[in-house]
């Protein structure tokens, strides 16, 4: 697993469901607190690696001791406190990657200028499907499933492994569909460490360590693993 | 069989009459239901009429009409006229369900069916309407039509007073106005007694001395015109007792204007607030369907941003003042109210539109109340309902809400992928924002009918850089993912294709109807 341990500063109704998430898939978590309250909430929910600490003292937040691999997630039910936290964190640990839970669009742009990677809005995403909702409904359904934990059909990534057949060959040349599954994109790490749309007109060559990000039935995704490795 | 028996028989009849009650609705509509989509066509049709009969009648005063003219006047604006007005009065109210009522609670109540009792509620009903001022101008507005009589002629007033029925801005000054009726009443009496007054001394100390002052009449005339500042000037005050009357009427005068004004001016600005409202929710109520968001906050400014509605496809209420303003502020059409409420929903067009309300408030109690609101109002209202978590999710599901987001649900699933699967996030951070690189979007064969009757490798979707996902069949049939080469696309199918915005916009115009 590439993440190694996860930190996650805050703990109210807001994250609970990423927590408890995390926690599932048997990642190292770290719940920082500041309050008392926080720290119950946390323990009468069952984790047990709580940090109570002033998150305002440099010092405290240092004597976390994160490494470069650790990811830090800012989930403070206050945004300026958030952005505050968020730019504190990007000071004491640069090269580490910092995500962020904002509630508005002005709050997104302070959290990047704080030095988040990646800044998940809390409304976007569901103003969003609300629109899906009035206008594609059939859209929607299919991206619900795609997101449900618990429905067959997901998205994966796939690395193509050394020696593979997909090695060296052009994306067109390769009948994805066969399998029961469809290419939306990759990285090709011949190019640029970006992810790129299949759609997006480009032809691509693909080599051994390109991600590959495929759709389609869990079944299928499984078997379509096992066949570029075989 | 008796007298009773064959009336309370017609009035059943006419109870089950389904096209006698669809006509008697219709008229109803046409006539007094301002949220009928209709009425606005029967208005702007009446108004013309009205303004046609005015012109002619005021062209013949001087003028000879030609006989063709005269007779449209006559017989088809005053047929129309008065078709109208027998029209209002049959829809005012129902004889039938009076004496199905009464018929109703006598056998009930074991008592003898009194048939003189509904018909006596319908005639006061019918009295009422005839009498109602609107009524009497629209009977005297016939009236010109005759015209061996022409003083009758006089009454073609009364058709200019007839359009106040079809336009609404007179009709909203009036109501304004009303709402200050002490207030007018207060200056009027005080108009009233300085007139008399100043008229009564005026008449007193000059009667003998003034030359144009002949009589009481003269005197009032002066005081009334003086003290209206217009002062024509042919009749003034020639003695000195005259002059002081004079110009104590005179400050009178500009005191009393003054109050008028700002009577006028304060009752309108009290009211413009609801004014605009009123306007707003007129305006929407003549579409076919629109949007009803509940709540003016982030979630709320995040949906308009992306949906870029027009300003007729929704309304926001708000309970806020401070949230109204800032909504005002921000360009859209707020109103401030509690969407909660049974009598604001039911301003709202419910029986002839489609309308979808958007509970996005940040409470979870207010949005299923605003959700249980609509629904009891008509099933046919689509809610969507924002919740805190998946309880509350359960809870506006039982409330009837038909679909439910959860905000920290989704950005929870997006901080998940953002950690565990950071490639996915990419893709799926596009695919959820509608960003222009990866939209999924709905292909209707009915409206692209050159996608019918083709194979799904006759269509070059990698030429159009798009991904064809899969195929919705409009039989409920499940949703085919990744459907094989040789499925046959059919009428009414749904095609889920994935591209840029660009690509997906070129594909649909070259598969649209012609």
């Amino acid at each position: 697993m590439k993440v190694d341990r996860i930190f996650i500063f805050g703990y109210s109704p807001r994250s609970l469901f990423l927590t408890k998430s995390l926690q599932s898939k048997k990642f190292k978590i770290t719940i920082v607190v500041s309050n008392r309250g926080q720290y119950e909430d946390a323990r009468k929910d069952g984790f047990v690696d709580i940090i109570t600490i002033d998150m305002r003292d440099d010092t405290q937040l240092a004597s976390l001791r994160a490494t470069k691999e650790d990811t830090l997630v800012c989930v403070m039910e206050d945004n300026h406190f958030n952005v505050f936290l968020t730019l504190s964190l990007h000071f004491i640990y640069p090269e580490n990657k910092i995500i962020a839970l904002s509630d508005s669009f002005h709050v997104t742009q302070k959290l990047k200028m704080a030095g988040a990677s990646k800044v998940i809005d809390l409304y976007q995403v569901s103003s969003n499907r609300i629109y899906n909702i009035l206008n594609k409904p059939v859209a929607t359904h299919f991206i619900d499933s795609l997101l449900s934990f618990e429905d067959e059909l997901s998205l994966r990534e796939i690395t193509i492994p050394e020696n593979s057949f997909l090695d060296k060959i052009m994306v067109d040349d390769f009948n994805f569909s066969e399998h029961g599954i469809i290419l939306i994109g990759m990285i090709d790490k011949r190019l640029s460490k970006q992810f790129l749309f299949i759609t997006s007109g480009l032809e691509h060559r693909l080599d051994r360590g390109d991600v590959l990000v495929c759709m389609g039935y869990n079944d299928n995704l499984d078997k379509f693993e096992k066949f570029i490795i075989d | 069989m008796s007298f009773k028996n064959i009336i309370i028989k017609i009035a059943f009849y006419l109870y089950n009459n389904k096209t006698y009650k669809e006509v008697k609705k219709f008229f109803f509509n046409i006539l007094q239901n301002p949220d009928y989509k209709y009425k606005k066509y029967f208005d702007s049709f009446m108004i013309s009429l009205i303004l046609v009969s005015i012109g002619i009648l005021v062209y013949e005063v001087k003028h000879p009409v030609p006989l063709w003219v005269d007779n449209f006047d006559i017989y088809v604006v005053t047929f129309i006229f008065l078709l109208e007005y027998i029209l209002r009065l049959w829809v005012y109210n129902d004889l039938h369900t009076l004496i199905i009522r009464e018929h109703e609670e006598s056998t009930f109540l074991n008592r003898e069916f009194n048939i003189w009792s509904p018909i006596k509620v319908f005639f006061k009903g019918k009295w009422l309407h005839l009498t109602s001022p609107s009524t009497i101008i629209d009977l005297l507005a016939i009236l010109p039509a005759y015209r061996p009589l022409r003083v009758l002629r006089i009454f073609v007033l009364f058709r200019v007073f007839k359009l106040l029925r079809y336009t609404k801005s007179i009709h909203q000054f009036i109501e304004v106005l009303a709402t200050k009726r002490f207030e007018l009443y207060t200056l009027l009496f005080l108009l009233l007694f300085i007139v008399l007054t100043a008229g009564i001394s005026i008449y007193v100390f000059e009667e003998q001395k003034n030359p144009n002052i002949n009589s009481l009449f003269d005197a009032l005339y002066w005081a009334l015109v003086t003290i209206s500042s217009v002062g024509y000037g042919d009749i003034s005050p020639v003695t000195h007792e005259g002059r002081v009357v004079s110009m104590m009427i005179i400050i009178s005068g500009i005191a009393m204007i003054s109050f008028v004004t700002s009577v006028i001016v304060s009752s309108f600005s009290e009211k413009l607030t609801e004014l605009k409202e009123n306007r707003i929710i007129e305006e929407i109520n003549k579409n076919d369907s629109f949007i009803i968001i509940c709540g003016y906050g982030q979630m709320t400014r995040m949906f308009l941003k992306n949906s870029n509605l027009l300003p007729y496809e929704y309304v926001i209420i708000e309970q806020n003042q401070e949230r109204v303003e800032l909504g005002i502020k921000e360009g859209y059409n707020v109103i401030h109210d509690d969407a909660s409420k049974h009598d604001v929903i039911s301003r709202f067009n419910i029986s002839y539109a489609k309308i979808t309300i958007l509970a996005l408030t940040g409470s979870d109690v207010n949005n299923i109340y605003i959700s249980l609101n609509a629904k009891a109002l008509s099933r046919n209202i689509k809610v969507i309902a924002r919740a805190s978590n998946k309880d509350m999710e359960k809870k506006c599901l039982l409330a009837g809400v038909d679909y439910v987001v959860l905000p920290n649900m989704a950005a929870n699933h997006m901080l998940l992928f953002a950690i565990t699967q950071p490639t996915i996030y990419r893709a799926i951070y596009n695919i959820l924002t509608n960003q222009h690189l990866a939209h999924i979007d709905e292909v209707n064969t009915v409206t692209h009918l050159k996608l019918m009757g083709k194979r799904v490798d006759e269509i070059d979707f990698k030429g159009y850089k798009l991904l064809l996902l899969g195929i919705q069949a409009s039989n409920d049939a499940p949703f085919c993912f990744n459907p094989p080469l040789d499925k046959i696309i059919e009428h009414d199918d749904i095609l889920l294709i994935m591209g840029r915005k660009i690509s997906i916009d070129y594909f649909q115009k070259r598969f649209q109807k012609a």
